[in-house]
């Protein structure tokens, strides 16, 4: 090839990265109702919880006004997970119909391809959550302030990028859709073993136990909060820390896939 | 310095061995037909020179780079058309190959321009802004083969390129290979037709079994295989007879089907009279009667004991049906 | 053989075939027991202080009250999923053979709902045993758990009726799977997860109607109290309704079928 036509890699690295996000938006805009099914799962699910367990916050130790608002956060990762794990689903599509190989045949470094998937599955996670949001806010769930409302929306699209490394490394292994029910279940898993339904006292002992350990409580707490109280650094560190944590680890075992998948 | 060196190479996959000690060497410049059957190991063979197989054993090197060491300089040199490579149907042909080229770390404005070119010379200009899922066999593949070709690769690698293409799509692509070989481009090209193989390669390799069996010119091969032979079709009278009655005049081969017999013959048309003769002595009616120079298929046929297009044909029965 | 004996047989094969095409794609099997009891366990562990509240029944904990809700969630996801493999059947053409062999029509469906509530049985059978291994027991003993089980199985079949007659009519195994969600919606306005008395409104007055609250009922009753008669008839009454509504759908819809080919 003819060297001297060649980008600098920083810049050939972000313009694949681009291009990579640019055909996933296609799965959006060209596919009639695809936005649907990652929209509809969240707002049944908060429409859901409210209609069935709204009773809760009677119970001494609930101490939030409306469970709206203290649901709405976690149907709003719900979808970002639903949204990141059904990025894996598509890779695993891929996969199955060879389009992979076209990116593993080309030099571009493996982790820029799969930051192509992952950052892709972070921005179109907005859009269950904007959604959901968008009807909580009529149905009583308290507004959460512009500070709250970011760190939210920073806690979702940073849920959908661990969603879609885990998704992303069950399809490189498996290398078929038929794994899409795990990446889901764990997500699903993920996210609702948590304080999820209630406040951490009020939860059944070994959930709670669960809850303590898994670095997503800190998450929805961090999500939580200007829902139902005020934004505090004290309670954004740590969900940000947990998902630093998920995706720098999750990330290198889906990387650590992709370079696997030549054996 | 060679396109492609290939020693020993081995692949197994769990207890089945696809590819069992292939050598090969592929000189700058040339088209190499890589020839077999469906499950010989053509594209195992592909995968593991692409950098999309590890192998198992032995060792390869593409464009001067190994295949394991130094895959990412392996995968800057080629470029790739595989037959399930798939196409994006979401994406229109134009997008399609700009991506292309921005994997390929192209600038822009230069990928933009290549794209042009390409898809023009691919006479995709016209459909470019339409989908994928819209164009038909022929275009899918030229669209494939424009996009494994805009960074300009030292070796280009074929994979079934024109399998289940009408006979009009094919020509198109044998004359884009033959140009761009003429260009410079070091082409490996699998196939399961002879005739491809026959058209466009400087020198074919034979697989089977994940071995190979043959190597040479097109030329070499049908030399070694040295002499005509005469294609019989029965009108009447048991193939048995037939083939006892030829086999005192020549070497018979494996038939192609139950009303024809094939025997090999030392002089050529020479030996038709009395091959008549013999037949009407024993009362043997025949239908048609012709002489057959070698073909890459008779290559074939002596290397590995079976026909390879008829195994396709059935092939393809099977999957219709 | 007499045509009676051969129908059996033809809807026995089905039937098995169903339920080896269950087992073998996880696809299939995952929504059918998995989520089911990911969600059981999820709901148990987060809303299980719900038990706390005035005026929820009297109950041993939240779990054995939730089994119900995790039987009607999973007999309805094997509804869909048995209507999602019938019409990729019918995409496939598979369908096209069988209508094609000298077997009455209705044996196919049957076949097919064979499977449905083999995998509600099945599927009654692991929650009873989830509840029993986790500490829920089952009040009205052997003879409630029977009810429990006949009414998971019979209403599976009704569900799968629907699903079924869905596949017929649109013969695209994307439509059925797209009514995925509204499994959901239906559980989520019965009181399938919850106290019928201590939901919110709107959902309550809904459920108060939904048929699925009386199914669930009825298969709650036995699991935390003792038989109740009145709950039995109701949910009986409730099956039977979703049954004679998937005969007529079923039915209108082969006929489309075979009219449209």
């Amino acid at each position: 090839m003819d060297r001297a036509a060649a980008l600098p890699e920083w810049r050939a690295n972000l313009a694949t990265i681009a291009a990579l996000m640019a055909r996933a938006k296609n799965e959006l805009l060209r596919v009639p109702g695809a936005a649907i099914p990652g929209v509809l799962a969240p707002t049944i699910f908060f429409l859901g919880l409210n209609g069935v367990f709204g009773a809760l916050t009677q119970l001494n130790g609930f101490e939030v006004g409306a469970y709206e608002s203290f649901v709405v956060p976690v149907s709003m990762l719900q979808g970002a997970g639903f949204t990141g794990a059904a990025a894996g689903v598509n890779l695993a599509r891929d996969m199955e119909q060879g389009w992979v190989d076209r990116l593993l045949v080309s030099p571009a470094p493996r982790w820029v391809l799969l930051a192509g998937t992952v950052l892709s599955a972070s921005a179109r996670a907005l859009i269950p959550a904007t959604f959901v949001f968008a009807i909580a806010l009529p149905l009583g769930a308290g507004w959460p302030g512009i500070d709250g409302l970011f760190v939210t929306y920073l806690m979702v699209a940073a849920m959908a990028a661990v969603a879609a490394c885990w998704g992303s490394a069950l399809a490189l292994r498996f290398k078929s859709q038929s794994a899409a029910p795990l990446m889901q279940a764990g997500m699903m898993a993920l996210v609702f073993t948590t304080t999820a339904y209630a406040p951490l006292a009020l939860l059944q002992p070994w959930l709670r136990t669960v809850a303590e350990v898994n670095p997503v409580t800190e998450v929805i707490e961090a999500a939580r909060q200007g829902f139902v109280g005020g934004v505090s650094w004290a309670g954004t560190w740590p969900g940000a820390v947990a998902l630093l944590g998920l995706l720098v680890v999750l990330g290198a075992w889906a990387l650590r896939e992709m370079r696997r998948t030549a054996r | 310095m060679p396109a492609i060196v290939v020693e020993g190479l081995e692949r197994a996959f769990d207890e089945v061995k696809a590819v069992q000690g292939v050598d090969l060497e592929v000189g700058e410049g040339e088209i190499y037909g890589f020839l077999g059957p469906n499950g010989a190991g053509k594209t195992t063979t592909v995968r593991m020179l692409t950098t999309l197989l590890l192998p198992t054993g032995g060792r390869a090197a593409v464009a001067g780079h190994d295949v394991v060491g130094e895959p990412r300089a392996v995968r800057a040199s080629i470029g790739v058309a595989l037959q399930e490579a798939a196409l994006d149907p979401l994406m229109t042909g134009r997008e399609l190959i700009r991506l292309q080229a921005t994997l390929q770390g192209l600038p822009t404005a230069e990928g933009r321009r290549r794209a042009e070119r390409l898809l023009e010379r691919v006479d995709l200009l016209a459909a470019a802004d339409r989908r994928v899922g819209s164009y038909s066999g022929g275009m899918k593949r030229r669209l494939d083969l424009a996009a494994a070709l805009v960074h300009e690769p030292r070796v280009l690698f074929l994979d079934e390129p024109t399998t289940g293409l009408d006979p009009v799509s094919r020509k198109t692509i044998w004359e884009e290979v033959r140009q761009l070989n003429d260009e410079g481009t070091t082409v490996f090209l699998t196939t399961q037709y002879l005739e491809e193989a026959d058209q466009l390669a400087d020198n074919v390799g034979i697989i089977d079994g994940g071995r190979i069996v043959a190597e040479g010119t097109p030329e070499s091969l049908k030399a070694e295989i040295g002499n005509p032979h005469i294609q019989l079709q029965l009108a009447e009278g048991s193939i048995a007879e037939a083939e006892e009655v030829c086999a005192r005049i020549g070497r018979l081969l494996p038939p192609t089907d139950a009303r024809t017999v094939l025997v090999e013959v030392a002089n050529g048309a020479a030996d038709i009279p009395r091959t008549v003769r013999a037949l009407d002595e024993a009362g043997i009616g025949v239908e048609s009667l012709e002489l057959v120079r070698p073909t890459l298929d008779d290559v074939f046929v002596a290397k590995t004991g079976y026909h390879l297009e008829k195994e396709n044909e059935a092939e393809q029965d099977a999957v219709a049906t | 053989m007499s045509g009676m004996a051969t129908n059996l047989r033809v809807v026995r094969a089905l039937g098995m075939r169903s339920i080896r095409q269950t087992f073998r794609r996880p696809q299939l099997m995952a929504p059918i027991l998995v989520f089911p009891t990911l969600l059981l366990a999820v709901q148990t562990g987060g809303a299980g202080s719900a038990v706390d509240l005035p005026g929820f029944p009297p109950v041993q904990g939240f779990l054995q009250f939730m089994l119900a809700g995790a039987m009607m969630q999973s007999l309805m996801l094997a509804g869909n999923s048995g209507g999602i493999a019938f019409a990729v059947d019918i995409e496939m053409g598979f369908t096209d053979r069988l209508f094609a062999a000298p077997i009455p029509r209705f044996t196919i469906v049957l076949g097919r709902l064979a499977g449905t509530a083999a995998l509600g049985l099945f599927s009654a059978l692991w929650f009873l045993a989830i509840g029993l291994l986790f500490g829920a027991e089952i009040h009205s003993g052997v003879a409630g758990a029977l009810i429990a089980v006949v009414l998971v199985t019979a209403t599976a079949m009704a569900v799968g009726g629907i699903g079924a007659a869905i596949a017929l009519r649109t013969g695209s195994a994307s439509v059925v799977q797209g009514l995925f969600p509204l499994v959901l919606v239906v559980l989520f306005l019965s009181s399938a997860f919850f106290p019928l008395d201590l939901m919110i409104q709107p959902a309550k007055t809904i459920a108060e109607y939904n048929p699925f609250s009386f199914i669930a009922e009825g298969i709650r009753n036995p699991i935390i109290a003792e038989v109740d008669a009145t709950d039995l008839l109701y949910a009986l009454l409730a099956i039977a309704g979703i049954v004679v509504l998937s005969l007529v759908l079923s039915a209108r819809a082969l006929r489309h079928r075979l009219r449209v080919g």
